[in-house]
């Protein structure tokens, strides 16, 4: 269902720095003018330590921040100086975020934490309510559809966010640190899903991890070394 | 929309019923607030509903009234009134309280009217014409016939046709019920209490022949009242009808406003527990509103859930403050009920009308404080970066500039200072208000500079813990703030409230025991209720002037009169004779200088409410025209009185009676002159003694349980303040464990790492507790400020303008000191659960995340 | 016995006021409480100026005037003031009591006025009361004055002549008004019967002819006005026998100087009492009285009230034996009703009405009163 027919970057940062301001003129640097040139259908990998500016960046291109200088474009939208009304819109139907510690809303069954994104772009519940099983069920979690996650084990839990990620169809899969938190097992089984979401669905995935999982399936590797990319990028 | 509602039944409800003994909670305190709020402005309302129904009834359809003030209208002045031209109509009215040999502890008002003439004023509900047209005749036609409401008739037993023996004074008379009014108008006078019968019957049976209270007058449209002056003989005067309502609705404002004022303090304070608790929810939550927001919800929908929160729990709470209020109103129903008839005018509610506006109003400003209660943590809620999800870290908050707080704080209460000089009583409130107002914008500053100059010192009384605590309070922003302010706020008022009440009761009881001195008290029976209509019977007081006993007598003759629309009592005593027994709290005018002034009749003493509500004072001079006469004396001091009915003036006896021709008696003090240990006894032996002679005609009370009974009432009155005080207080302690809690849970990663890096649980513990302790300081201390400014406003701005009187300044210290450290270990326990939290995770959770 | 004059309503009051005194006229308050008052049995011995006064003895009296006025330019007006005694209950004044107070009395009184207008088709009434006590009202007996005053009305009763004071909002009237002729005593020397039996009576006179003049105002204006009065004094103490609907009662002032006064009581089958009545006047004043037997009268037509529906004869023939008259009675306004349902559930019809016919032979005309009870419902006043 993904249209590879862009011509150009799907994600695309020229110079782009995120500065965090403290108090008394000092501050901090997230990252320093990252080039970085991701082509739709790529599975890209990023590497650094703890303080490499991994999560910053891909704070940036999921739209969750803005970036203090530079341009960046992900999926054809303008996200420097966006405002937060676009950011917010860019969120429900560009991007679908996977994370480390899973971040479903504790109070929500499982099917309405999948449907959430959906709902809050505007679809109507019905059809909602029918991706959201669809999905559900080819990532086998049906029979929990209204458990709580408190009632999950960690693996069908990244299963739940996945199938959260993928209910508004969007173009790119951003995931940090997606099995940091999971057995060996499951973490296999995440990260063969992620190649498969990205080969045969054919989404550009992005990847922010220490563990060298993905490696096999990345077609692009990135390193990050205190906010700036030392190799991969363009 | 459908889409709000379901995340905020997802999002908001379900968190709610996982935590409901939270919620529960806070539901209870606001249908608590709601509760009292609206069943105190329901009785209130009733009460003076009823009260002034009664008296448009009793005013019927007439335009004017004539009345001589201290006197009967001469009833020879009926039949010229009905001549005249400018008149349609005239009706003689008179009443007075009596009660039945049936009921004797029941009084009713009997009214005392002329049939023929009545038609034209008042309806006396006598339900179907045509069976009534006879009856009003037979009132005429029988004497001591007469139509009893129909709530009076169950209350003494008796239907038609019955007879019912009646007691004014010493008389006994039997009357016969020669009909029953109902359904509504004038048979709902004083609650239904209330019979009708021929003026003359009325003359016979209380002696009070050859006058009539008032005449009501209906005039011909167009036709201009004044032009009666002429005929009117000299005393008598012309008032609007409503002239008695009127003044006793005035009396009744001031202690209306205030029951209003206190019963909003009430609810109130559930909005400092709305806030508490959404912000608790924001802040422990604060996680899923970055997921929410990483997910696509914008600033505005968390903004909203959370306002909806705070809605919810307002709805929730002002539902359940049915049932509480309903079972609360009842009981207020009774008590303010008999306040009101004690203090100040007689009221009788039996049954509540639900004001539908009351009812809209009170589910209004339920939700307008719920609403802003949550106002705060929605927009802090909104702040939530959504890329917070990606870390554990609250990002840095910049410092807000508390100086420009601080500085409008302090403008604030100098101008509340400036207010209260206005006259007025929205002023003194308005005062109150903006002194609370200022007292709570200083808190940030004080926090502020706690977390600056303090640390130092700290560290040596307390160690490294007290330390990190005041840098804490420092920067936690608002919220250490607010939970401040709202301690600051009650014990503002605490303090505030117990110096007032003390300084009361202290002058209060000095009034009493100097000026109110007397063994016995005589007085007709019923003078209270007839407004000291009637005299001592003439027969009586030749008897107790004969009594062999060794006493001193103080008579006096008490006039109720109004002097521009201010209600006051003419008391004539003499002067001399009071003085060796007691003496007078002087506010204005020198003793030594004016009571020999007094004593020659050549001044009046004026009480401080006549001076503050007239704007008369030493100089000034008294004029007013008492019956037949005009009395026109300087003003020689003001006294303290804490009578409830208005002010007072005092004069001498034996020159009123010489002057006004009138030597009459309408209550009278007995002195002992030994004084010794036998006064008891020889007390109550002569009370009883003068109960027999008397036939029933007097009411005779001992000084000390009269004395007693004053200040029990005060004591009373009180009461209910006090309990609202307390609410505040556990409402202010509820606030602040939850501020420690919240702050807790922002800072659950520095706490982690704390205990990582080598601190004992103890350690830890003793910074929360140290957190807990610099807010409660910082509140009292504020608030203790506040307190003794607010308390000199109470007494010397919102009384005077409310009550028209002052009492002398005086601090419960001992009270206070005991109190105070009380309020601080209360609060420090409040910090407990904020201690649990803490130490609930194991420091390892830190590590997970990255 | 007379009906009372009942006004058209002006006020709620005044309207229960006259309710009042109507219901007293024909019922006995509380019972039939005749006991303890006095009561006409007999000849009436009526001396004057004595008996202008009120007969405080007695449950019920009236001192009542009407006439036909016109001012200088013609213009037709009628008029009526009634004052009403009630005996509340027997005996006088009590025991010399110190307690006693000024406002005890055993007498009501009740006072009622219409004007008529003639021909702008006016109709209006006022009503006054008050109880005999602290000059409200009263009997004022002078050297040789009667002076009869509700409130502000009265009526003084002189050697010369009556004076008649009334002032309400709407209209006033101050006449003075000359007797022509000596009093007439109705009946047997003012022993009038009104039933079957000997104690349905009252003492009955009237001033058949009396010369009138003043001035009416009827709203913002007033008028010259001359004309001639009626005026009777009657009092009793028995109240309407039962089984009579009502009464029709005529007063006529004819154009020879003689003056007709008939009452017929009417059945509740419609025929009429044998105790009905009248007299007749003769220039000097001479009287003779009428029987049953001499008297006859046939409603020539009627007239429907809008407001109470019911149908009043408005135009008779009247006729007398010994005197020999026939005459032709007609209303001056058909509504001369007075509607007093809402307060005393009693309606019935007073007004000015003129006369034409002959006496023996020869052509009369005149002017009079004609006041007819019972026709709005059976007059029910319960008995």
């Amino acid at each position: 269902m993904i249209k590879n027919s862009r011509q150009g970057p799907l994600i695309r940062a020229e110079a782009v720095s995120r500065v965090y301001p403290l108090s008394g003129n000092r501050s901090v640097i997230g990252i320093h003018r990252i080039d970085l040139r991701i082509d739709p259908g790529e599975l890209v990998v990023i590497k650094g330590e703890s303080g490499s500016g991994k999560s910053t960046l891909l704070s940036l291109l999921g739209g969750l921040d803005s970036p203090s200088e530079g341009r960046l474009f992900v999926a054809g939208r303008k996200l420097h100086r966006a405002r937060p009304e676009e950011l917010t819109q860019f969120r429900r139907t560009a991007v679908g975020m996977v994370f480390q510690s899973f971040n479903l809303l504790p109070t929500l069954t499982v099917l309405e934490n999948v449907a959430l994104p959906s709902l809050l772009a505007g679809n109507p519940p019905g059809q909602t309510r029918t991706r959201a099983e669809e999905l559900l069920d080819w990532l086998s979690m049906t029979p929990r559809l209204d458990h709580m996650p408190g009632q999950l084990s960690g693996g069908e839990m990244q299963r739940t966010a996945i199938a959260r990620a993928l209910i508004n169809d969007p173009e790119i899969i951003l995931a940090d640190e997606p099995t940091g938190n999971l057995d060996s097992r499951n973490a296999a089984a995440v990260v063969a899903l992620l190649a498969d979401l990205n080969r045969r669905w054919q989404r550009t995935v992005v990847i922010a991890t220490h563990s060298d999982l993905a490696d096999p399936h990345a077609t692009l590797q990135v390193r990050l070394l205190d906010g700036a990319i030392v190799s991969g990028g363009s | 929309m459908r889409l709000f509602f379901r995340l905020f039944i997802c999002f908001n409800l379900r968190h709610a019923v996982r935590h409901r003994w939270r919620v529960l909670i806070v539901v209870a305190g606001i249908a608590l607030g709601a509760a009292v709020f609206t069943s105190v402005r329901l009785a209130i309302h009733a009460s003076v509903q009823s009260f002034a129904s009664s008296m448009n009834r009793i005013a019927g359809a007439a335009d004017a009234v004539l009345t001589k003030p201290g006197g009967l209208v001469p009833e020879t002045l009926m039949a010229p009134i009905l001549r005249h031209p400018a008149l349609s109509s005239a009706a003689p009215v008179s009443t007075a309280y009596v009660t039945s040999r049936f009921r004797p502890d029941e009084p009713f008002l009997l009214v005392g009217v002329d049939p023929v003439m009545e038609t034209a004023f008042r309806p006396w509900g006598v339900e179907a014409p045509s069976s009534s047209r006879g009856l009003w005749l037979q009132l005429m036609a029988e004497p001591r016939a007469m139509i009893a409401a129909d709530k009076l008739a169950d209350l003494l037993g008796a239907g038609t046709g019955e007879d019912v023996e009646l007691i004014h004074l010493n008389r006994h008379a039997p009357f016969r019920i020669a009909g029953i009014m109902k359904g509504g108008g004038t048979s709902l006078i004083d609650g239904g209490r209330v019979a009708v019968t021929d003026i003359s019957s009325f003359q016979e049976f209380t002696g009070r022949l050859g006058g009539i209270d008032r005449i009501d007058l209906r005039l011909r449209s167009g036709s201009d009242p004044t032009a009666l002056a002429a005929i009117l003989p000299p005393g008598v005067q012309i008032d609007k009808p409503t002239a008695a309502r009127d003044s006793g609705l005035q009396m009744l404002q001031a202690y209306r406003l205030n029951l209003s004022i206190l019963s909003f303090v009430s609810l109130f304070v559930g909005m400092f527990l709305v806030y508490s608790l959404v912000a608790l929810h924001g802040a422990s939550r604060r996680r899923e509103l970055a997921i929410l927001r990483s997910l696509g919800g914008s600033k505005r929908l968390l903004f909203f859930l959370f306002l909806a929160e705070g809605a919810f729990f307002g709805l929730a709470g002002w539902l359940a403050a049915f049932p509480v209020g309903t079972m609360m109103v009842q009981y207020l129903l009774e008590g303010i009920n008999e306040t009101i008839s004690t203090l100040f005018v007689r009221v009788h509610v039996d049954r509540l009308a639900l004001d539908p506006w009351e009812i809209v109003l009170s589910f209004a400003v339920t939700m307008a404080v719920s609403l802003l209660g949550a106002l705060l943590p929605a927009r802090e809620a909104m702040k939530v970066a959504p890329k917070e999800v990606l870390s554990v870290e609250t990002p840095l908050r910049q410092r807000k500039k508390t100086a420009h707080l601080a500085f409008g704080g302090v403008a604030a209460v100098f101008f509340a200072l400036f207010i209260a000089r206005i006259s007025g009583s929205v002023p003194g409130y308005a005062a109150a208000f903006l002194l609370f107002a200022g007292l709570s914008l200083l808190s940030p500053w004080i926090l502020d500079r706690m977390g600056a100059a303090l640390p130092s010192g700290l560290s040596r009384i307390g160690g490294e813990p007290a330390r990190l605590a005041a840098r804490y309070l420092r920067d936690s922003g608002i919220r250490a703030a607010v939970s401040v302010a709202a301690l600051t706020t009650a014990v503002a008022l605490f303090c505030a409230l117990a110096v007032m009440v003390h300084s009361f009761r202290h002058t209060v009881e000095a009034w009493v025991h100097q000026s109110v001195s007397g063994d016995l008290f005589l007085r007709p029976k019923m003078a209270e209720f007839n407004r000291y209509r009637d005299p001592i019977p003439p027969k009586t007081l030749k008897t107790l002037q004969k009594l062999n006993a060794p006493v001193d007598f103080l008579p006096y003759h008490r006039i109720f009169l109004d002097y521009g629309g201010v209600p006051y009592q003419f008391d004539t005593i003499d002067f001399q004779a009071f003085s060796k027994y007691g003496s007078f709290l002087w506010v204005a005018g020198d003793p030594a200088s004016v009571y020999p002034a007094l004593e020659r009749g050549e001044g009046v003493l004026v009480s401080e409410v006549f001076a503050n509500r007239t704007g008369l004072g030493p100089g000034d001079r008294y004029r007013a025209q008492i019956r037949a006469r005009v009395l026109d004396r300087p003003i020689l001091g003001v006294v303290r009185d804490y009578r409830t009915r208005g002010g007072v003036v005092f004069y001498s006896f034996a020159h009123f009676a010489k002057q006004f021709d009138a030597t009459a008696v309408n209550g009278m003090r007995i002195f002992f002159q030994d004084r010794g240990p036998e006064l008891e006894p020889a007390v109550e032996e002569l009370r009883g003694r003068i109960l027999k002679i008397s036939e029933g005609a007097l009411e005779v009370t001992a000084g000390r349980q009269l004395r007693w009974i004053i200040l029990e009432i005060f004591d009373q009155t009180f009461a209910v303040t006090f309990v609202l005080l307390v609410i505040s207080l556990i409402v202010a302690g509820l606030g602040i464990a939850s501020t420690l809690a919240v702050l807790v849970l922002e800072r659950r990663r520095q706490f982690n790492t704390i205990l990582a890096v080598g601190a004992s649980p103890g350690q830890v513990r003793s910074v929360i507790f140290w957190e807990g302790l610099l807010m409660t300081l910082a509140g009292e201390a504020t608030g203790i400020l506040g307190g003794f400014l607010l308390s000199y406003l109470l007494i010397f701005v919102i009384n005077r303008q409310s009550f028209g009187w002052t009492f002398l300044y005086r601090v419960d210290w001992t009270s206070l000191a005991v109190s105070l450290p009380l309020i601080l270990a209360a609060a420090l326990l409040t910090s407990l659960p904020a201690v649990r939290l803490v130490l609930s995770e194991p420091p390892a959770m830190l590590l997970r995340e990255r | 016995m007379k009906m009372k004059d009942n006004p058209r309503i002006t006020s709620v009051s005044a309207g229960l006021i006259a309710a009042l005194a109507f219901l007293l006229v024909c019922t006995a308050v509380g019972g039939a409480e005749e006991a303890g008052f006095q009561k006409v049995t007999g000849p009436c011995a009526l001396a004057f100026p004595e008996d202008h006064g009120a007969h405080r003895g007695f449950r019920t009296e009236w001192w009542y005037y009407t006439g036909n006025v016109h001012s200088d330019a013609g213009e037709p007006f009628g008029f009526q003031l009634t004052f009403f005694r009630t005996a509340l209950r027997p005996g006088t004044a009590e025991e010399g009591d110190a307690l006693r107070s000024a406002w005890k009395s055993s007498q009501l009184f009740i006072a009622h006025a219409a004007v008529t207008d003639v021909n702008r088709k006016i109709h209006l009434s006022a009503e006054t009361a008050a109880r005999e006590a602290l000059e409200l009202a009263g009997v004022r007996a002078g050297n040789e004055t009667v002076t009869v005053y509700t409130r502000a009305w009265k009526a003084c009763i002189g050697p010369q002549d009556h004076r008649l004071a009334v002032e309400s909002e709407r209209f006033s009237l101050n006449l003075s008004l000359t007797p022509q002729k000596p009093p007439v005593l109705h009946g047997n020397g003012g022993y009038s019967r009104k039933g079957s039996s000997p104690e349905r009576a009252s003492c009955y006179y009237s001033f058949s002819r009396l010369a009138a003049g003043g001035k009416i105002r009827v709203g913002d204006r007033t008028w010259n006005v001359a004309g001639t009065a009626w005026m009777d004094h009657e009092f009793s103490t028995a109240p309407l026998e039962p089984g009579l609907a009502g009464w029709d009662w005529f007063s006529l002032q004819l154009s020879d100087r003689t003056e007709l006064m008939v009452f017929f009581l009417r059945k509740a089958d419609g025929e009429i009492h044998a105790a009905s009545a009248g007299t007749f006047v003769d220039p000097s004043g001479e009287t003779i009285g009428l029987t049953r037997r001499q008297l006859a009268v046939e409603v020539l037509d009627r007239w429907k009230s809008p407001d109470s529906n019911a149908v009043y004869p408005v135009r008779w023939r009247l006729s007398t034996s010994g005197p020999d008259l026939a005459l032709r009675i007609r209303a001056r306004i058909d509504n001369q009703e007075m509607d007093t349902r809402q307060t005393t559930g009693v309606v019935y019809w007073e007004g000015s009405v003129t006369a034409e016919g002959t006496a023996s032979g020869r052509p009369v005309s005149g002017t009079g009163y004609v006041e007819m009870t019972g026709y709005g419902q059976p007059f029910d006043a319960p008995m």
